[in-house]
Parts: C-alpha cells; sequence; structure tokens
C-alpha cells in the first residue's frame, strides 16, 4: 500500500465523519477520560494523519519527557505500518519526523500565553504549522483567558488544536473541569471502558450533544478500530 | 605490601562541562594530603591545577586527556579517574569509564541537569557503572540542590534521593545536614579541613526529618531488615547504609550529595559516600572474550591467583618514552613478568611499574588485582589487552564511532614535517577516533576526527608538544556516495595489440544495501570466469569504492553480484580482472542513480527561554529539524538534527545571538542523504577542482 491509500483508508477519515467533519481549521477539540483509556493514543493517530497529508504538527506534552512522545509516535507509526503492509516505510516515517516537533513544557510555569508563542516561534522560521496536539494539559488548574487566547490564536492562524483531559467517571454532560471552557469547545469526546472495547462517546460537537457513536478503540493496540 | 581489596575503588568523575569537575578533583587530592596547597584551574598564581597535566588545557580550562591517580582516604586506597568534558571527547569518556567501577556524576546547583549530563549519564548507563552524584556549586547564586534532585529524577529517570541537605545556599552555605546520622556538619578552618558535628539548626529540623523519611522508605526497597526496623524505629545507621550500597551497586538508587568544591564545603562528605556506597572491584561483573573460543564470553574472577588480565586504556608519552595506563582485572603485575598482548599477538616483559599521581609517579614492584598501574615503555595502542599464564583474552571491544570531519594539514617547513608524522603516529595510537592518511592526488595529509574542537586541539598539541607548525585547510565534512537502485553491468576489458595482451569480461549488476558497506556475491556459474579470477574482481570492486564519481568520496553500502564473464586461456590474468571489475562498476555506478549522503548530527541547544526563537531561527537556517523544545521555568533546551556541514563555526554564532547565555552540544547521530540542490552545488564544486587540477 502507498501512502495515499494510508490516508484515505485511516480509520480516521470515518472518526471525522462520525463527528460532523471533525475539528476544522480555527476549531478546538478535546478527548476526555480516566487515565490509561487511550488518549494520547488517539492523539498520537490523529498527528500522525495530519503529518501523512503532509502539514505541520507541534505535539506539546505536558507530562511526558520528548522521548517518549517521540517513542509513542514510532511506535504508532509502525504499528499503522505494519498493518497496511506500507511501502517505503522507513522513507515515509523519515519524512514526518521532519514535519513534528515535540514540545514540552511544565504547567506550573508555562502559561498558555507561551505556548503559543513558542509555536509561532517555530512557524517564523520553518513552515506554517497545520495541527497542534496537546497532551496532559490540566484543566482544572487552568486560568480562564487560555482558553479564549488558545482559540483566537486558532482562528488565526488557521489551525487546528486537539487536548487531552484527565477526568473522572463521565456525569451528565460537560465535566466541571471543562464546563468554564465550554464556549471556546467545538467538540468534547469522552472515553468510556466496555468489555471488548473502548466506546468513543460525544459530549459536544458542534451544536449537537450527548450521543455515542459506533467509533471505538481496539483494547490491545488502542488503535481506532476499522469498520 | 598487605592490600584489601574490599577498601579499593577505582572511580570516575562524569559532568557537563564547567560545572566544576577538575575543581572537585583537585579538592579531593587536597583532602587525601597528596597535595599541599590549593591551585585553582584558572590559578592566578600560574601554578595550574595538578590533574591537568598538559599546557593546553590550562589556557582553555578544559580538562582534555584523563589523568589517573591514587589517592589514601581513611584506610581506603582510590583511584581517581579526571574524565574530559567536551562532547568531541567522549571517546575519551568512554575509554576512562571502561575501567571504573563507580562515578561520582557531577551536577551544578544552578545549572542542574544539562545536555552533557544526560550524553555522560547515557555512558555510564552503556557500561553499568553504578553512581552516586554530587550537586557542586551550592555556593553560586541561584543554587537549588532539591530541583537538581527532581531533574536527576525527571530528565535522568534516576532514582535519586538527598543524603544531605544544606545549610545555608549561595554565598551563605556553611556546611551540611546529614540525613543518616541526623547531625549538622560545618566546615572550618583553611580550606574548611576541620569538620565540626553539631545539632541539626532549630529552623532545618522540620524538613531533615522530612527528607530522612523519603530516604529511608526509598532505602527500605533494597533491605528487609531496614524495612522492619524501621517500622519498629529501630534502625541503625549501618542498615541504612547497607541498604543504600545495595541499590546503588544494583543501579537502581542514587544517592545525592551537595556541597561547593570552590568553598571547600561537603568534600569529605562525599568521598565518605564514595567508600560507603560505591562498589569495590570484586563486586563489579567483567566480562572478557576468549579470542581461542571464537570470542566466547568468560567472566574476570578479581583474584590474584588468577592469571594475568590487564587493559591497557590509555596511552601517554612521557619524557622516558610511552606510558600505559593498565586496569588490572585479574591476577597480579610484577616487575620482571612476562604478558602476552593479545591484539599484537606480541609477548613483552615488564620493565618499570610505577603508580601515578597525576604528573608526578612512584615505582612499585607489583600491581594487584583491581588496581590501576602505569607501564613504562611498552609498545601497544590504546584498548590493547595484556593476558599472563598462557591466557588469549580480549576484554569485550570498545564502542568506537567513526570520524565525520577531515582536516588538511601541510607543515611550514622541513623540520616540522619530520615531527609530524611522529605526532600523528601518538595520536592515532592514542585516541581510536582520530584517523589520519595521504590522499593520494594532492598527496596531502589529512586527518580525520569527531568534530571541528577534536580536530583543532590535535593541532594546538602538534605544536606544543612537539613543535610542529602546520598550516590547516578547511574543515572538510566527510560525505559518502551510496546506490539508490540496482543497475546492471557487462563490461570487457581488451588490449591485445602487441606483446602480452590482456583480456577479461564480467557481467553482473550493483544494487543497495543498507546493512554493510559492501558485500561481494559470485553468482557465476559454469566457470565462465575462473575461480583463481573471483578474487581479482572482488578487489576491482573495492578498488572503485574508494572513491565516487559524483564529489569522490567513498562509496558505502553496495552488493556488487557477478554472473556472467568470459576469459583468455593466454591473455586473462589478475590485473585484467580487477580493471574490468572496475570498467563495469563504473559502468553501472551512473545509472543506479547515486546519492550523496552526509552526516547528521543530534544537536542539544540550551539557553535562556527569552532566546528561544533565536534558537529555532539558527536550526532552520541550517537545514535542520527541530525533533524537540523542552521549557522549565527560565530554561530552554532544543533537540534538533543538523547537518555537520551546517554546523562550521557555530559556537561563535550561537554566543552572538544569544549574548553569550546559551551553549550546546552534538554528536554523530547518522548518515543522511543531501538535499538535490546542495548535492549539485557540491558535484560542480568537485567538478571545478578537477578540472583546476588537470590544468
Amino acid at each position: 500500500m502507498v501512502k495515499q491509500d494510508l490516508i484515505e483508508r485511516s480509520p480516521v477519515r470515518n472518526f471525522e465523519k462520525s463527528l460532523g467533519g471533525g475539528v476544522k481549521a480555527g476549531e478546538i477539540g478535546v478527548i476526555a477520560s480516566k487515565k490509561g483509556l487511550g488518549k494520547t493514543s488517539i492523539l498520537v493517530q490523529l498527528g500522525i494523519d495530519k503529518l501523512l497529508q503532509g502539514s505541520t504538527v507541534v505535539h506539546v506534552s505536558f507530562n511526558q519527557q520528548a522521548d517518549h512522545v517521540m517513542t509513542w509516535y514510532e511506535d504508532i507509526f509502525n504499528e499503522l505500518a505494519k498493518k497496511k503492509n506500507l511501502d517505503k516505510a522507513s522513507d515515509v516515517k523519515a519524512e514526518l519526523v521532519r514535519n513534528r516537533v515535540v514540545l514540552n513544557f511544565n504547567q506550573d510555569s508555562v502559561k498558555t500565553t507561551q505556548v503559543i508563542k513558542t509555536v509561532k516561534a517555530l512557524a517564523e522560521g520553518g513552515s506554517k504549522t497545520g495541527a497542534v496536539i496537546i497532551d496532559g494539559f490540566d484543566f482544572a488548574k487552568a486560568i480562564p483567558e487560555s482558553m479564549d487566547q488558545m482559540k483566537s490564536f486558532a482562528k488565526e492562524a488557521g489551525i487546528n488544536i486537539w487536548y487531552s483531559a484527565n477526568i473522572e467517571a463521565a456525569e451528565k454532560g460537560l465535566p466541571a473541569s471543562l464546563k468554564k471552557f465550554e464556549k471556546d469547545l467545538d467538540i468534547v469526546l469522552f472515553l468510556e471502558p466496555k468489555s471488548d472495547c473502548i466506546q468513543i462517546k460525544v459530549l459536544k460537537e458542534h451544536d449537537r450533544n450527548d450521543y455515542t457513536t459506533d467509533l471505538k478503540l481496539d483494547v490491545k493496540t488502542l488503535l481506532i478500530a476499522e469498520k | 605490601m598487605a592490600y584489601d581489596i574490599s577498601k579499593m575503588r577505582n572511580i570516575g568523575i562524569s559532568a557537563h562541562i564547567d560545572s566544576g569537575k577538575t575543581t572537585l578533583s583537585e579538592r579531593i587530592l587536597f583532602y587525601c594530603n597528596k597535595i599541599h596547597a590549593i591551585h585553582e584551574v584558572r590559578g592566578k598564581d600560574g601554578v595550574g591545577a595538578v590533574m591537568d597535566g598538559m599546557e593546553l588545557e590550562r589556557e582553555r580550562g578544559i580538562t582534555i586527556q584523563s589523568a589517573s591517580t591514587q589517592v589514601q582516604w581513611k584506610d581506603y586506597t582510590i583511584n581517581v579517574i579526571d574524565t574530559p568534558g567536551h562532547v568531541d571527547f567522549t571517546i575519551e569518556v568512554e575509554r576512562s569509564l571502561r575501567v571504573l567501577d563507580g562515578a561520582i556524576l557531577v551536577l551544578c546547583s544552578v545549572g542542574g541537569v544539562q545536555s552533557q549530563s544526560i550524553t555522560v549519564d547515557r555512558q555510564l548507563k552503556r557500561y553499568h557503572v553504578p553512581r552516586i552524584a554530587f550537586i557542586n556549586k551550592c555556593d553560586r547564586t541561584g543554587a537549588n540542590p532539591l530541583k537538581v534532585r527532581m531533574q536527576l529524577r525527571e530528565k535522568l529517570g534516576l532514582n535519586a534521593y538527598m543524603m544531605q541537605l544544606p545549610i545555608g545556599l549561595e554565598d551563605k552555605i556553611e556546611g551540611v545536614v546529614d540525613l543518616i546520622a541526623m547531625k549538622a556538619v560545618y566546615f572550618e578552618g583553611e580550606g574548611g579541613t576541620e569538620m565540626r558535628i553539631a545539632e541539626i539548626p532549630a529552623h532545618l529540623v522540620a524538613d531533615a526529618k522530612k527528607y530522612r523519611e523519603e530516604l529511608l522508605d526509598a532505602a527500605s526497597m533494597f533491605s528487609d531488615e531496614l524495612a522492619e526496623a524501621y517500622l519498629e524505629g529501630a534502625e541503625t545507621e549501618d542498615m541504612i547504609n547497607a541498604a543504600i550500597r545495595k541499590g546503588t551497586l544494583a543501579e537502581q538508587f542514587v544517592p545525592v550529595f551537595l556541597g561547593s568544591a570552590y568553598k571547600n564545603k561537603g568534600i569529605q562528605c562525599m568521598l565518605d559516600g564514595v567508600t560507603k556506597f560505591l562498589p569495590d572491584p570484586t563486586e563489579v561483573k567483567n566480562i572478557a572474550l576468549d579470542l581461542d573460543k571464537n570470542e566466547e564470553q568468560v567472566e574476570l574472577t578479581c583474584d590474584e591467583k588468577s592469571n594475568t588480565v590487564a587493559l591497557g586504556f590509555k596511552l601517554e608519552d612521557g619524557k622516558y618514552g610511552q606510558l600505559t595506563y593498565v586496569r588490572i582485572y585479574q591476577g597480579m603485575i610484577k616487575k620482571g613478568d612476562e604478558l602476552y598482548n593479545t591484539r599484537a599477538r606480541k609477548r613483552f616483559k615488564v620493565g618499570r611499574l610505577v603508580r601515578m599521581h597525576s604528573s608526578e609517579m612512584q615505582d612499585i614492584t607489583e600491581g594487584v588485582p583491581g588496581d590501576i598501574v602505569a607501564l613504562f615503555g611498552i609498545e601497544c595502542a590504546s584498548g590493547d589487552t595484556f593476558c599472563g599464564g598462557g591466557l588469549n583474552y580480549a576484554m569485550s571491544s570498545m564502542f568506537v564511532p567513526n570520524p565525520v570531519i577531515d582536516l588538511s594539514i601541510t607543515p611550514k617547513d622541513k623540520k616540522s614535517s619530520d615531527q609530524m608524522a611522529k605526532a600523528l603516529n601518538r595520536f592515532t595510537k592514542e585516541d581510536p577516533t582520530f584517523h589520519c592518511y595521504v590522499d593520494p592526488e594532492s598527496n596531502q595529509t589529512i586527518i580525520q576526527g569527531m568534530g571541528e574542537l577534536h580536530l583543532e586541539v590535535y593541532v594546538e598539541r602538534m605544536k606544543r608538544e612537539y613543535n610542529c607548525e602546520v598550516e590547516t585547510g578547511k574543515p572538510q565534512v566527510a560525505y559518502r556516495e551510496a546506490l539508490t537502485q540496482r543497475a546492471d553491468f557487462n563490461y570487457t576489458h581488451k588490449k591485445q595489440t602487441g606483446g602480452s595482451g590482456q583480456y577479461a569480461r564480467v557481467a553482473g549488476f550493483i544494487e543497495p544495501i543498507s546493512e554493510k558497506d559492501y558485500e561481494f556475491v559470485d553468482a557465476i556459474k559454469g566457470g565462465s570466469i575462473p575461480n583463481e579470477f573471483i578474487p581479482s574482481c572482488d578487489k576491482g570492486f573495492k578498488e572503485s569504492l574508494k572513491k565516487g564519481a559524483l564529489i569522490g568520496f567513498p562509496i558505502v553500502g553496495v552488493r556488487a553480484t557477478i554472473n556472467d564473464g568470459q576469459f583468455h586461456p593466454v591473455d586473462s590474468s589478475d590485473i585484467a580482472f580487477q580493471i574490468a571489475a572496475i570498467g563495469g562498476f563504473r559502468e553501472a555506478y551512473l545509472k543506479a542513480k547515486p546519492a550523496i549522503l552526509e552526516p547528521i548530527m543530534k544537536v542539544s541547544i540550551e539557553g535562556p527561554q527569552e532566546f528561544q526563537g533565536n534558537i529555532f531561527g539558527l536550526i532552520n537556517q541550517r537545514r535542520g529539524i527541530i525533533l524537540s523544545s523542552t521549557e522549565d521555568e527560565a530554561f530552554t533546551r532544543v533537540d534538533a538534527e543538523v547537518p555537520l556541514s551546517e554546523m562550521f563555526g557555530f559556537s561563535t554564532i550561537l554566543r552572538s545571538s544569544t549574548q553569550g547565555k546559551a551553549e550546546y552540544s552534538m554528536e554523530f547521530a547518522k548518515y543522511g542523504k543531501v538535499p538535490n540542490a546542495v548535492a549539485e552545488t557540491l558535484i560542480k564544486e568537485y567538478e571545478a577542482k578537477r578540472r583546476a587540477e588537470q590544468k
């Protein structure tokens, strides 16, 4: 299989279709769940999908060292390449790495404005950023303006942004830590463990709220399951 | 002489550049009463530190070569190996690590875990060297040992625990709180030699309790005895020490000491830590390869009755000839013994045997197992193994990276040219990452090494030690050429006009491979090329690989297969087939769409956060790829991959664009394809050069 097929037949296409087109330019999405259900895995899959399409992806991690993040990409890419029997996998990988930047911050000392400044500084010298992925951001600790700032940056630069959020059991509607940012969030997903898979539920998608999709994660690989 | 192996320590001091490693070594010598006055590295008195033997090091304020020296601390014998910190010299570091049993990882209390700390820590891990950490420079403004401890955990993944707390910081540092004895230790008197033990100051009692508890919880993991005693509140100092030692030896625990070498605080406690927690030579497993049994691994026993196995890990050119530093792994080395150099396959007699204290030495008659001694006048290269009693062992080969940079040198006068040969001969023996050869075309001497600074230092050493002045060319990146696809050839070499003729035809194909530099496959059926001429073809291909047609650099990653050919009963010869193979290769090479490869370096840059944009810019201008960036409070660390050819003069540019506040380190990562635009320029330059030479 060549790279183009990998993009077209990616489960991410179905993922986006089920979510009203997914997170578009200038929008913000959040994947929320308990620890260890596959938030980072989904983020990395979305990141790889963007990279395959030739966009530059900035992966911001607040809780993991840069090396670990790179290992995530490496593992998930290898898994995908193996599953789809990708041609010239190592060339494709080298190309992806070239367009990916991993940033590692400590949330206690680095504010959202600083993150935005860094992403802008990166874009100045190199190619335009297509997507920003933010893992391990603690919404409970975040100051109220932070999401407004991020949102206006996303709109201004025309990029899409995915966050992950740690939350405990799902309540009805948005969890408290996300509630205060509701107006800036376009999509909020929730991962729910089932006996044989991890189900992706939608808490908010543009104007729709609280519905279940047929999107699932494979429990073994934590990859988005194909239909 | 009676000796006790359990009271022997072979330790190294590893650190980021400028963490005060050499100063610390100095202080260790001082406290062990070996030297009577303390000199600073950049001494105002012009005496200079004792450990840095070479003048050049004094001038640059960095330590280039590791000198081994022996000291006595209480009833312990400690061999201290001072290791260089700059990354261009990592082969020196790695060589020293090979013979260490334990290490002190020195960190700056302000800079914390810096890019090089990560490199040296990785090296320590590779050689499984247990370590203790020493947070130095606690007298500096902004000192924060507890933050550094957290970085040890987060950045290096070490299970690090404070053994001490500071009493006062920055310019007010007076001493440390010992968390095991729960006492305060003050360092007083001239040179901090008088240790005063006192009660813990009231304002530190709560913190001390908290950190002691943390320490004991962690230490309990390694000893059930301690865990039980701790529950009952009956733990003893010995129990705690034993548990920490066990954890440290297993590389699962890192005790953290702190102080200031410059202000003479905390060194004695750290030395006690060395004796308490780092292993003696019998506690470290050492493996050798038995060359008689196809390199089978054998474990060495640190016992004086075993046959001798020793490793020559460092050469030095002294006034009286070549001095070889040797680590004895098992058995003894006695004056007059006969030993066998397993690499050179030569026997030699041990003449003079000495023990080194930096540049002073002491004659001895025997070396005991586990010890580090120096031999005089032994003809050998660094990394050679010496065996006694008919053994034929080699200590496992050390990891030696290939050189990535070339520099042409031309002696300025006749005298220099004689000396140059001598100097180069010595350097190549001393340093396996330093190569040299004479380019047959330009007739210039080319030296190769791991970086600009690496080669600069050797040029300086030639001048100082050998009085040999050379002119250097522009540093040249060691490019490679490689095939990108398979191509066939069918070439006939014929010269049959009068006299004895030459005739050979060779057919086959070449293709790219990634695992090896070169492979030759003989797929001839039916004897179309007689067996005697097959090696000639192989030789011809090898010859072709030395110089690619694109820019004249070696070709790598080639599999050459021959599957057909023809010979003449009279006119075919070895040389005819070599020429045919060369011709065949030339014919196929351009069809195989060759590409130029260049060395790509892994570069880490660290600096204040405000310069992040500049750092990104510098990398982007240099065809670099930013891999990641880590921000912590006011500091940013950027990791990137940048082609070596773009890194010349980088230190100056980095300094000027960050007001001298950022620093960088780099090491070889891989060979990568040169972008087309750059490749075209290189090819044009090469062609212009060739044309100029032909005129």
